[in-house]
């Protein structure tokens, strides 16, 4: 498979080569399945809607097709949301340049990213208190927490994927759950259930 | 260390991240911890809230991929792609607008192929002028387009999207513009015949996107060694009768898979005694045998299995989860509507300590109402009042919302309940069927049953709502009508709701001085292994409380196999040892298996059965009603077991069979019968 003729940008002509034989699809397929969901939520948090999210998702996945698994390594999960990232962060500046977006527009975009049903948005509130109060972090902790408890990654991927320090994403993370059960305790008539 | 208490790293080792720490590190937090109580419970808190959190993202729902967009990364995967074509399929994210929107035309071509195979009738004139039409809405058109992983493009919904894109006002819209370009190897030609897309292959054998499980008819068995058993599961699912006269009332013969001679039989309620009030056990067995109306020298046998009546009032309290479908194509007014409808007739009959919660899934899954006790049935049906339909289907992640709603209020010794109610589109967002099927049985295990009721027409996965209210301990039906709906979910509201026994499987062991061979009608694909019936572990059917279930069997007399398969009597051999009870005339030993609702190990009931040697027309009105209805589905299916008869003699056997039908469902039948004798070219030719 090539895309000759197709300018690709971001993508380095040897990329565009697809080193896989017809075995590689399922191991892409696989990939597909497992990580279509996850990384299409954390793509709507960063670029604000889950159109655009799907997109950067679909290419995330499109250099998959043309990357060799070996090259990989076993750290498939951490390159799919390493690159998934970047694609979003890209996306998200050419947005800005084109739309600048006010600081309050800025702030309400994750939240329009959720594509429910208008009677599931209203009743959200009722549901999901702890969310809320995560949609109150600042962004960068917001997202490291999200790679942690939503997605299941380590620190040290969380580290190599935000391209930050293990220590920093420490802090983020000390933080961010440090302000929410600041905020939560208070709110004792919260059935605490532990998901373990 | 003495700040511990707000030290990053100490929340990296709650979180069992000790790979972020150095063992100097680690060592200091663990020392500090032992003596530390104050510590011990500041790290149990952070687990707490960690798990918290944890839990609320993961049921987060997540969007996933557009159909069109797997379709694209599945040509991408297609080896041997030729590269001219995979640029117009695939909207590369990075690709203009321009060009995502002729990748969307391109799908949208295809589902014009399919829309026009399947309606040849349409003259090209308004071909074109839905190609127009199509392409300007063809973004929204291809979200609703379906690709499964066997490389099947699946058209849904055929009818009502070729209403929406087919608007006479704009016949006349410019299309030059539009035109599918050579280049990229769409054609539309004049036989609607499309060429160069990357698929294998279209597959279009019905003309919409129902997909029904074929199953061949049982065939007849000898009885000689271990052929001598017959073991299979029970089976309560009513959905194909009703699917059945959708479609006669429709004007067509639905297709021989759709035909489930068990969910016919079943659909109708019979007179069948309830256990007697001392009994053990929660259901009784009845057995009848007359002669066989469509083959008269063979003998038909009925098993009848009535359950134990609950009275309403008396019934354990219910935590139901009602999880609907609001896709797109749930708008129509035989779908969300309806479903609405028929939940709202429930929620009437409901009484203050019973539950309802509402999850809906579409693009994404979330929970319209969270559980309410029915004493604020006002919030219930405001809550079912408002759902409106729109966007796209994941069914996937509804399905675990439903179950984790379910699973925090569970009403132990209740009747826990997710109940489903889709026109099937359940296959996007799920990364396999296996793990959608093995989350359904574990959560059955758990006490968490579920229903299926499936809605609308086109559309319909029978196969898959089957299999699923199959693994998860419950029953399947078919809601075509507001009447449909009463009968699934306040008549036998009780049955639907409280499962009185599962895994109930039956065994007939035939005995060979009596009998040659026998034939067990519909329950093909409830049939088990003879060794599965005492094996705990082998899931089988439910009975809800006054339900009944009716299995038949043709039963081929001794001495008439071989002129019954046209095969010649052995000549060097006899009939092999017979036990002493073989010679004591009778004909079959009924065996029963089922469990209690909550239990582990199984109960048997056994029953030996003489014939009487009654002619049909001694039979019961019941006998000879579910007579005439498995004839009516071996006709339909057109079974090669259907004898000399014809559509009227199973209008005459239904007729004659009616009895007292309080509500009219057997009168219903024979008119069944009638309109589906006069849709049969065989029968007008």
């Amino acid at each position: 498979m090539d895309t000759q003729g197709t300018a690709e940008p971001g993508m380095s002509g040897e990329e565009a080569r697809s080193p896989n034989g017809p075995a590689a699809g399922a191991w892409v397929r696989a990939a597909v399945a497992d990580y279509e969901g996850p990384l299409t939520l954390y793509a709507a948090r960063l670029v604000g809607n889950v159109e655009a999210a799907r997109d950067v998702v679909q290419e995330t996945f499109l250099r998959l097709c043309r990357q060799s698994p070996a090259e990989l390594n076993g750290r498939t999960r951490e390159w799919l949301f390493a690159v998934c990232r970047n694609r979003a962060l890209d996306v998200r500046r050419k947005e800005k340049r084109m739309t600048p977006l006010t600081e309050t527009q800025a702030e309400r975009a994750p939240q329009a990213a959720s594509p429910a049903p208008p009677e599931a948005l209203e009743k959200r509130e009722t549901t999901a208190r702890m969310l809320d109060l995560l949609q109150e972090l600042p962004d960068s902790q917001q997202e490291v927490l999200r790679l942690k408890f939503q997605h299941g990654l380590s620190y040290k991927e969380i580290a190599r994927v935000t391209e930050l320090s293990v220590s920093h994403v420490g802090v983020l993370i000390h933080t961010g759950l440090k302000t929410l059960r600041g905020q939560m305790i208070p709110n004792a008539e919260f059935g605490m259930r532990n998901a373990k | 260390m003495p700040n511990l208490m707000d030290d990053p790293k100490l929340t990296a080792y709650a979180l069992g991240e000790t790979d972020a720490l150095t063992p100097d590190e680690r060592a200091a937090i663990e020392r500090e911890l032992e003596s530390n109580a104050a510590l011990r419970r500041h790290v149990e808190d952070l687990h707490a809230a960690a798990g918290r959190l944890e839990a609320e993202l993961q049921a987060e729902p997540a969007p996933g991929l557009s159909d069109a967009q797997k379709a694209a990364l599945e040509a991408e995967l297609k080896p041997g792609v030729k590269s001219g074509r995979k640029r117009q399929v695939t909207p590369l994210p990075v690709a203009s607008r321009f060009e995502r929107r002729l990748a969307a035309g391109a799908v949208a071509a295809l589902l014009l192929v399919v829309a026009g195979l399947a309606l040849p009738v349409l003259t090209q004139a308004r071909r074109q002028a839905r190609a127009v039409k199509t392409f300007a809405g063809a973004e929204d058109i291809y979200r609703r387009t379906e690709y499964d992983r066997k490389g099947v493009l699946e058209y849904s919904k055929t009818a009502s999207v070729y209403d929406e894109i087919y608007d006479p006002s704009e016949a006349n819209a410019p299309k030059a513009e539009y035109v599918f370009g050579d280049d990229g190897g769409i054609k539309l030609n004049d036989a609607f015949i499309f060429q160069g897309f990357p698929f294998d292959g279209i597959q279009r054998t019905t003309p919409n996107t129902e997909s029904y499980a074929s199953a061949k008819p049982n065939p007849f068995k000898s009885v000689r060694g271990a052929d001598a058993v017959s073991t299979f599961s029970i089976d309560v699912d009513t959905a194909s009768y009703a699917n059945v006269r959708r479609y006669l009332n429709g004007g067509q013969l639905p297709p021989p898979d759709a035909v489930r001679l068990e969910e016919l039989i079943n659909y109708f309620p019979y007179d069948y005694a309830p256990p007697a009030a001392g009994d053990a056990h929660p259901f009784a067995a009845h057995v009848e045998l007359a002669t066989c109306p469509w083959n008269p020298r063979n003998r038909l046998a009925k098993v009848g299995l009535k359950g134990r009546e609950i009275p309403w009032e008396n019934r354990p309290s219910s935590n139901l989860v009602f999880l609907l479908d609001v896709s797109g194509s749930m708008n129509d007014r035989n779908k969300l509507p309806l479903v609405k409808q028929a939940l709202k007739l429930l929620v009437e009959k409901l009484s203050e300590n019973d539950r309802v919660a509402i999850a809906v899934y579409a693009g994404a899954a979330g929970l319209v109402l969270p559980s309410t006790p029915c004493h604020r049935k006002a919030d219930v049906l405001d809550a079912l009042d408002k759902l409106q339909a729109g966007g796209s289907t994941n069914g996937g992640q509804g399905i675990q919302l439903a179950y984790a709603t379910a699973a925090q209020n569970f009403i132990k010794g209740g009747a826990n309940r997710v109940i489903l109610c889709t026109d099937g589109d359940f296959n996007v967002g799920i990364s396999d069927k296996g793990s959608l099927i093995r989350l359904i049985e574990e959560q059955a295990k758990g006490g968490v049953f579920l229903s299926v009721l499936g809605f609308g027409m086109g559309n319909l996965k029978d196969d898959m709502l089957e299999q699923l209210a199959d693994k998860g301990n419950g029953n399947y039906g078919y809601v075509d009508s507001e009447r449909e709906a009463k009968k699934l979910l306040v008549e036998e509201a009780g049955g639907t709701l409280l499962t009185i026994a599962k895994d109930v499987k039956i065994q007939i062991e035939f005995n060979p001085a009596v009998v040659d061979a026998y034939r067990l009608l519909g329950y093909e694909n409830r049939v088990l292994a003879r060794e599965d019936f005492n094996d705990d572990k082998k899931d089988a059917g439910e009975i809800g409380a006054g339900h009944t279930v009716t299995a038949l069997y043709e039963i081929v007399p001794k001495g008439r196999y071989a002129e019954l398969v046209g095969a010649d009597p052995l000549k060097y051999q006899e009939e092999g040892a017979l036990t002493s009870d073989a010679h004591h005339g009778e004909m079959f030993t009924l065996k029963l298996r089922y469990k209690q609702p909550e239990g582990e190990t199984s109960t048997l009931m056994t029953q030996a059965v003489t014939d009487p040697e009654l002619g049909f027309e001694k039979a019961s009105k019941d006998f000879r009603f579910a007579a005439a209805v498995a004839y009516f589905g071996m006709i339909l299916r057109d079974s090669p077991y259907r004898g000399s008869g014809n559509w009227e003699l199973a209008r005459e056997l239904a007729s004659e069979a009616k009895g007292d039908d309080p509500k009219g469902y057997r009168n219903e039948f024979v008119g069944l019968i009638e309109r589906a004798s006069a849709l049969d070219p065989k029968s007008n030719p």
